[in-house]
């Protein structure tokens, strides 16, 4: 590693860093401005007494000052600080809506739940996506690139849940495919490969729906950026050194094409721990998107603060990912 | 549909069904669901039932427990000592008989003998004792300590609870439907019991937890040695399908057996499909809408945190009056909520034992008789614009009201709109607006600072909550939300509240409701009602027939058995 490259990696870095600690604190401040009473989420009741109430602050920590300890004693007495402390030996603290139920371990079901589904769509997406693109602008103008185009924006511009109702549907009237959940409840299986088809059959549709949704974002993004890069006058140049297409569209085209692509991929795998929420509220995929859509509801501000913290750090790390594939695949932004 | 404000509880409904079950015939594998068609006779049992509901339990522990979905789970896990029928009767459950001492203060339950928990251990008083001391003394459980505070518990012999109370009280019944009961010889080790997931769930209910996942689903099955006679079925999977046009399809598909709601505009699709059947009825715990007016009087509005800026005009009962006569609370019913709703006049809603008052006549939908009240009284458009004028000593200009609503409700804002059109025909105007819940409890109460508002309350098996909105003590709480002062309304509260004898705590009830329909600090728009439907040829037995609608409830789920 050069000394410019080392430099800009070691920078770049830093910025991230950086930056997942202000996201941090603007969360800690953001959900203690809205208004309301965490402690009971917004529930009034006449069997609720006021004493109820203040035992469940005191047990929440929600009478302490919020920033900095400004009553006298020690100052770093606040939620704030208490929440950082946490977070450093890696706790999220108690869900409030859930009472029993600790955030890391609520999260932590919701993300691999949602790795299910997100990861095999975003990958039969950008495999599908990036070869179709790549096809439709090769052969801009033919009736092939229309089929594409058309297909692409369609599933681009519907509707996720509308597509996802539909698919639903279809798939539960005509193929037998469930129509919720991620498992066959209660389901006694004969051996592993019972187990995975029966997980297959349900991860089949919201995975069909999210590939769709991706792949016509995928395959315009790559088509136009195809065509741009191959009226550029050095593959025009390569034709008239009479090399083969397949060796133009390899190396010259595809590797400078891919760079809005690898943008695009990377903030969208960034965004993967958000979840799907409109497929997985369709399918009832207990994912992070559902989960994080119920914390707002019921002012649940640990689980809504660890979600929005693994949203952050993840797309911070995709961006980061992005600027060092940058680095390596356009030189011109290292030295820069 | 229903305002979501209040997560109504759902009622302890239990009925000790003893049907004996007979040998099992057939016993279909889980997956299949129920039993094939064709040759189980009638009498058979076992299978699967599916249930899909939008929901999922917030927590398998009942003293955390908020949702209905968490006390649908509690019902059929846990046994508590009296129970509350379909029809609003207090029946006996873990308690064969309960009696009270001649001064009020004293209440005998004598319990049955062969209850026992899931792991095999005998259910004694001791852990009925335990239970409700552990509901009673810890306060970070949202709703049931206000149920057993004022008992004193003693267990003299292990089939016997004696609790006393200090003065009579007049709801025991409904102050043991939610009281479930859980074993000592788990709980006592807990030393945090509101931080404790319960995730073993030991109960002595008809049915034992097998499976669960948060948000995802509830596996239960059957106590084949329940005390009361174990359930026909083997078991019961209540599934979350978060969106209700899924729940639907997976309904149809043969998915699930039955669904607890559904959208009110599936309700023709599914009625033409020949193997469902859908049934409206009463909701177990029935939500109740209302409008109404800050009428906080200037010397109760709240020291710490009233700002009591009501319009002047709503203090005076024959404005209150005249809005009354404007409201078509039947077209209301018919437009906003599709039909699925009964009109309502009192804040205790109906079902609620005999304690709703079915003799209260309501005001007239007329129009012509509001404007006139409004005329009689003072109130003239002097200036022509169509909105009439504050009268002269009143400091306000015209009647032109603030109108809140709940921006979470789906038919609220229909509602007001309708509601508004009316009230704009006999020149009073309204300034719309929805408000999210939170910002909604930040200006009515108890800080007083808007005029009217539409929303609502959940219920409970007892009138003694939803009536006690209304009392002058609870202005400062927060929990009145018009600022209602009455002392003659507050006396009777507190003559019901230590009446034992029913039928002289219903008249007074009774009274209280005909009060405060005469006063009008509310309007009660409509009770809502509920759809549920289920599959006919996965399972019999369905109960459909009584007052209260609820399909996922013991009641139902101990009697079903597969269809032949």
């Amino acid at each position: 590693m050069s000394r410019g490259r080392r430099r800009y990696v070691i920078q770049k870095v830093a910025f991230a860093a950086l930056t997942v600690f202000v996201v941090i604190t603007f969360n800690f401040l953001l959900f203690r401005v809205l208004p309301g009473d965490p402690a009971v989420g917004g529930l009034r009741d006449p069997r609720l007494s006021r004493e109820t109430v203040e035992a469940l602050q005191e047990r929440f920590g929600l009478n302490d000052p919020v920033f900095i300890n400004l009553e006298g004693g020690n100052p770093f007495e606040s939620q704030y600080f208490a929440y950082l402390g946490a977070l450093i030996r890696g706790d999220l603290g108690f869900s409030f809506a859930f009472r029993d139920q600790a955030v890391a371990s609520l999260l932590g079901k919701a993300l691999v739940n949602t790795l299910w589904l997100v990861l095999p769509a975003q990958i039969i997406s950008i495999v599908l996506g990036l070869g179709l693109g790549l096809v439709a602008a090769y052969k801009r103008g033919t009736r092939v690139d229309f089929a594409a185009l058309v297909f692409s924006l369609i599933m681009w511009s519907l509707p996720t849940f509308f597509l996802g109702i539909v698919l639903l549907f279809l798939g539960s009237a005509w193929l037998g495919l469930p129509t919720a959940g991620k498992i066959t409840i209660g389901a006694i299986y004969t051996g592993f490969w019972d187990q995975a088809l029966d997980i297959l059959r349900h991860l089949f549709l919201p995975t069909l729906t999210l590939a769709l949704v991706l792949l016509g974002e995928y395959m315009l993004i790559m088509r136009s950026s195809v065509v741009e890069v191959l009226s550029e006058d050095y593959i025009l140049t390569a034709k008239a050194e009479g090399l083969p297409t397949g060796q133009i569209i390899r190396r010259h085209a595809f590797r400078n094409a891919m760079l809005p692509i690898v943008t695009l991929i990377a903030l969208n795998l960034g965004f993967t721990v958000s979840g799907a929420i409109q497929i997985e509220t369709v399918f009832s995929w207990p994912g992070l998107g559902g989960l994080t859509v119920r914390a707002v509801g019921q002012r649940d501000f640990p689980v809504l603060q660890g979600a929005f913290l693994l949203l952050a750090v993840s797309v911070v790390l995709a961006n980061l990912i992005v600027e060092l594939i940058y680095g390596w695949l356009d030189p011109r932004v290292r030295e820069a | 549909m229903r305002s979501r404000w209040v997560k109504p509880l759902a009622v302890l409904v239990v009925v000790a069904a003893c049907t004996s079950t007979g040998t099992t015939t057939s016993g279909p594998g889980t997956t299949g669901g129920a039993t094939g068609p064709g040759t189980s006779p009638p009498t058979a049992t076992g299978g699967t039932v599916r249930i899909g509901w939008g929901g999922s339990p917030d927590s398998l522990n009942p003293g955390n427990g908020l949702l209905t979905e968490a006390y649908t789970i509690y019902e059929l896990v846990y046994d508590t000592p009296i129970g509350l029928d379909l029809d609003g009767n207090y029946v006996p459950e873990l308690a064969e008989e309960w009696s009270v001492s001649d001064d009020g203060l004293t209440w005998t339950m004598k319990l049955v003998e062969n209850a026992r928990f899931h792991d095999g251990t005998p259910l004694t008083s001791e852990d009925v004792k335990f239970s409700l001391e552990l509901w009673r003394d810890n306060e970070d459980f949202p709703f049931l300590p206000s149920y057993p505070d004022v008992f004193t518990i003693e267990a003299p012999d292990p089939t016997t609870v004696v609790l006393t109370t200090e003065e009579p009280i007049g709801n025991f019944e409904s102050r043991m439907v939610f009281m479930y009961i859980v074993p000592k010889h788990i709980w006592e080790e807990i030393d945090d019991p509101v931080a404790y997931d319960n995730a073993d769930m030991i109960g002595s209910g008809s049915f034992e937890l097998a499976e669960y996942r948060q948000g995802e689903f509830v596996r239960l099955e059957a106590n084949k040695d329940y005390w009361g006679g174990a359930p026909n079925i083997d078991g019961v999977i209540f599934q979350t399908i978060e969106n209700p046009d899924a729940r639907v399809a997976a309904l149809r598909a043969g998915d699930v057996d039955m669904i607890t709601e559904m959208p009110n505009t599936a309700i023709s699709t599914l009625q033409s499909d020949p193997n469902i059947e859908v049934v409206i009825g009463e909701p177990l715990a029935p939500g109740l809408s209302d409008i109404f007016f800050n009428i906080v009087p200037d010397e109760l509005c709240p020291a710490e945190d009233g700002v009591c800026s009501g319009h002047p005009a709503l203090k005076d009962l024959q404005v209150r009056l005249a809005l009354a006569h404007a409201v078509d609370k039947q077209q209301l019913i018919d437009v906003a909520l599709l039909g699925l709703g009964t009109p309502g006049i009192s804040l205790v809603p109906t079902g609620l034992g005999g304690y709703f008052n079915s003799s209260l006549v309501d005001y007239p939908f007329d129009l012509d008789e509001a404007r006139q009240i409004l005329e009689d009284a003072g109130y003239l458009d002097t200036d022509g614009d169509g909105i009439r004028e504050c009268k002269p000593d009143q400091s306000c200009d015209d009647l032109t009201f603030r109108f809140n609503y709940p921006s979470d409700s789906d038919t609220a804002p229909r509602e007001v709109e309708m509601v508004s059109a009316w009230w704009k025909e006999i020149g009073v105007a309204t300034v719309v607006q929805g408000l999210d819940p939170d910002t909604l409890t930040s200006v009515c109460c108890p800080t007083f600072d808007y005029d009217v508002i539409r929303w609502g309350w959940g219920s409970d098996p007892d009138p003694g909550f939803l009536l006690g909105v209304a009392l002058c003590s609870e202005i400062d709480s927060g929990f009145s939300e018009t600022g209602y002062c009455n002392p003659e309304y507050d006396a009777l509260y507190d003559q019901q509240a230590t009446e034992t004898d029913p039928e002289t705590r219903r008249e007074i009830v009774w009274q209280m409701q005909e009060i405060l329909l005469r006063d009008l600090p509310y309007i009660i728009p409509y009770y809502d009602l509920t759809v549920q439907a289920y599959r006919k040829d996965t399972f019999t037995g369905w109960r459909t027939d009584a007052t209260k609608l609820a399909l996922e409830d013991p009641t139902s789920l101990n009697v079903i058995r597969p269809a032949g």
